[in-house]
């Protein structure tokens, strides 16, 4: 299933997520993070875009996934961070 | 005597060649064959660029922009839409290591804005920097400003706006929601400004250029002293133009 949100972090960026995922299962087949906020590296949305694939659709596993990854490829995030990419992209579910 | 940093007034180029050349300068100046860059130009034809981050056909109305012969371009810093009409844009490129260049990605902003702010008081105009990338006047926005660290050089670019037409603006963006469309422009109206609205009157890029190069002097304690690319750089541009900038692989990519 393709399902899409628009999350404005608040005081942060705009973040639009396009997310394909399975009902059945939960699990998320692919995901894509847009929006007009500043990574550092720029790069890495594309690393953490692949280490999302097979995560599951849910909240506290997102998270934690996400910390996760910002601190493997020391990602910089301005504008938004985990909790308001976690929260766009559990925002896809309807 | 204090430092010198090169100068660079380009003029007008296409949106391709322009974020090639910051690119260039960039990479150049990574390997410490020119000194720190201040660079002011602007955009022929008209152009959107978009952030890193930004879905293109999310973002831009492509039919549009080939109707208004506006050129799009996805740049290497993240940050918004911009349409890049009547303004002075400007990038910086320094290393991150330089002792002028705070190492918290957005005390640089603020530290690099902060060159703008002068450059606008030049003009007797009272600009402050608000987080994360704008200035403003009287609350108005009438600058935005995006960053990129590689290759441990900082490359900072950004708008001052001339003039500003928000209509044609958003002829050419695309809104998530076509109903809230005519709210969305009154909005934008009421939050951003330029120059030509401050100052009462119009004024011309050279005049904004000369500002904002004594802003940079200012902040920094250095002296610009205009330069040329050199041909290393108009290389490098090329091959950025190509195989990036202009491509429908690198502008489509998100």
């Amino acid at each position: 299933m393709l399902s899409r949100s628009i999350y404005k972090v608040p005081q942060g960026k705009l973040l639009k997520i396009s997310l394909t995922y399975d009902e059945n299962t939960n699990m998320i087949s692919q995901v894509r993070i847009t929006g007009d906020f500043f990574a550092y590296p720029e790069e890495a949305i594309e690393l953490l875009e692949k280490e999302l694939k097979n995560s599951v659709l849910e909240r506290e596993y997102l998270i934690k996934k996400i910390r996760s990854i910002i601190k493997k490829y020391n990602i910089q995030f301005i504008g938004i961070d985990a909790e308001g990419l976690t929260q766009a992209i559990v925002m896809c579910k309807p | 005597m204090s430092e010198q940093w090169r100068l660079l007034l380009t003029g007008g180029n296409t949106a391709f060649v322009n974020m090639a050349v910051d690119r260039a300068i960039l990479v150049t100046h990574s390997e410490g064959k020119v000194p720190p860059t201040v660079r002011f130009y602007s955009w022929v034809p008209p152009a959107i660029s978009i952030g890193y981050f930004q879905s293109l056909t999310e973002e831009v109305d492509i039919d549009a922009c080939k109707k208004f012969g506006v050129d799009y371009v996805r740049r290497i810093t993240g940050g918004g839409a911009v349409f890049h009409d009547k303004e002075l844009t400007y990038s910086i490129v320094i290393s991150e290591m330089h002792s002028s260049i705070p190492k918290n990605i957005l005390k640089s902003y603020a530290r690099i804005c902060n060159a703008l702010i002068r450059g606008l008081q030049e003009l007797g105009i009272r600009g402050t920097y608000a987080p994360i990338n704008d200035i403003v006047v009287d609350g108005k926005k009438i600058s935005g400003n995006a960053q990129t660290r590689k290759i441990n050089t900082v490359l900072q670019h950004g708008t001052i706006l001339l003039d500003v037409d928000v209509d044609k603006m958003f002829s050419l963006l695309k809104v998530p929601n076509e109903k809230i469309k005519d709210k969305m422009i009154t909005d934008v109206k009421q939050r951003v400004t330029s120059l030509h609205h401050v100052l009462d009157t119009s004024i011309g890029f050279d005049q904004v250029a000369a500002a904002m190069k004594t802003g940079f002097e200012d902040e920094f304690r250095v002296t610009l002293v205009e330069g040329t690319l050199t041909d290393e750089e108009i290389m490098h541009a090329k091959r950025f133009e190509k195989e990036y900038f202009s491509s429908f692989h690198w502008n489509h990519r998100r």
